[in-house]
């Protein structure tokens, strides 16, 4: 999961976007491109000194001028489920009508990294990670 | 379902004759009325009126600047000023 | 898909991925969280990120969830040993009570650094730095 992959997933979700000048805006995204250029609506702006707040209805931002994005916690676990769903079906489309050759097919096998993080016990990271 | 966007995920269509507000690179603002656009984000405004910011008190806020192209690599803020007002803060109840 | 980024730039966080790590933005931010992924920019996207924030012997940090935090922000990425990361010699304090201290650090040192650089543009022959508004 690509981090301009998670973006694109976030479409409708609510996200808060703090700009390189400090300035937030928390709103739903509406599309975002490769350049991490984003469309906004109903959102809300805050001043970089966190004094002053606006309400927009909808707002475009270059991706350039973004410091960071925060995205609701359960969009890992969503597009886990996604891809792991998209996966099966591949997988299930491809043997009905390949045999073994098939290993090297589109999709799977090099992401092996991937495939163990995005199974559900394989999370254990998370368990290591917080360690308080 | 990484589909790639090719095609701008902004249509400028809808807010043509209509007042935008645009933030520049620097810090710099204006409103306007669009009057044209292209792929790049470069736009044509018109009854231009820029935001004056850091000024001593009493000195005017605004200054107006007639019709004007602004260019698209410097925007990095765009959004209809119908709708846009500032408000109290939003977030008191969450905090 | 991530043995394709060369080695030699982002590819090196290939080994970093669901590690617990540090990371620090160019606005002094400094986040902690589990790396679930990145590309070639080294764009991060960072579960389960806490903030931290030091003042003296004292530190305090907050729940801030789910992160994709733009490459080009990011001064230093470094993982965080679990066996060690709770043998310092800190002390945690509430967020909201060290929160003013912290934010106190902050302007005394922009305070320092403005005049710095108003006795170096002026006295020292140098030029001014750009700002670190939106444009670098």
């Amino acid at each position: 999961m690509l981090p301009l992959s998670l973006l694109n997933a976030a479409q409708n979700k609510p996200m808060l976007v703090e700009l390189k000048n400090g300035e937030t805006f928390n709103g739903h995204l509406v599309n975002c491109d490769n350049f991490m250029n984003i469309t906004l609506r109903e959102v809300y702006q805050t001043s970089a000194e966190g004094d002053k707040f606006w309400k927009l209805r909808e707002c475009y931002i270059r991706g350039s001028t973004i410091k960071y994005l925060r995205v609701p916690d359960t969009l890992l676990d969503a597009v886990k489920e996604e891809q792991n769903r998209a996966r099966e079906a591949g997988r299930s489309a491809r043997g009905a009508h390949v045999s073994g050759a098939g290993q090297r097919g589109r999709g799977a096998p090099q992401r092996g990294r991937g495939m163990v993080r995005g199974g559900g016990p394989a999370r254990g990271g998370r368990g290591r990670g917080r360690g308080m | 379902m990484d589909k790639p966007k090719r095609e701008a995920i902004l249509d400028l269509a809808k807010y043509v004759n209509e007042r935008i507000r645009v933030k520049f690179t620097g810090g710099r603002e204006v409103t306007g009325v669009l009057k044209g656009y292209d792929q790049l984000l470069n736009l044509v405004l018109d009854e231009v009126q820029e935001n004056l910011q850091g000024l001593p008190e009493g000195q005017p806020t605004t200054r107006n600047l007639g019709l004007v192209v602004l260019r698209g690599p410097t925007i990095t803020l765009l959004s209809p000023v119908d709708g846009y007002e500032e408000i109290a803060n939003p977030f008191v109840a969450q905090e | 898909m991530d043995s394709l980024i060369p080695f030699t730039t982002s590819g090196s966080l290939v080994d970093c991925v669901d590690r617990k790590m540090l990371v620090v933005l160019r606005d002094g931010r400094k986040l902690q969280g589990v790396l679930r992924s990145y590309d070639q920019f080294a764009n991060l996207v960072l579960e389960d990120t806490v903030e931290r924030i030091y003042h003296q012997d004292v530190f305090a940090e907050v729940w801030r969830g789910l992160f994709l935090i733009r490459g080009e922000n990011v001064v230093l990425l470094g993982e965080i040993d679990l066996d060690q990361e709770d043998e310092i010699p800190l002390r945690q304090v509430e967020w909201a009570v060290l929160e003013a201290y912290h934010k106190q650090d902050i302007a005394d040192k922009k305070k320092r650094e403005d005049i710095k650089s108003q006795v170096l543009y002026e006295q020292k022959g140098f030029c001014k730095e750009g700002g670190e508004g939106d444009g670098y």
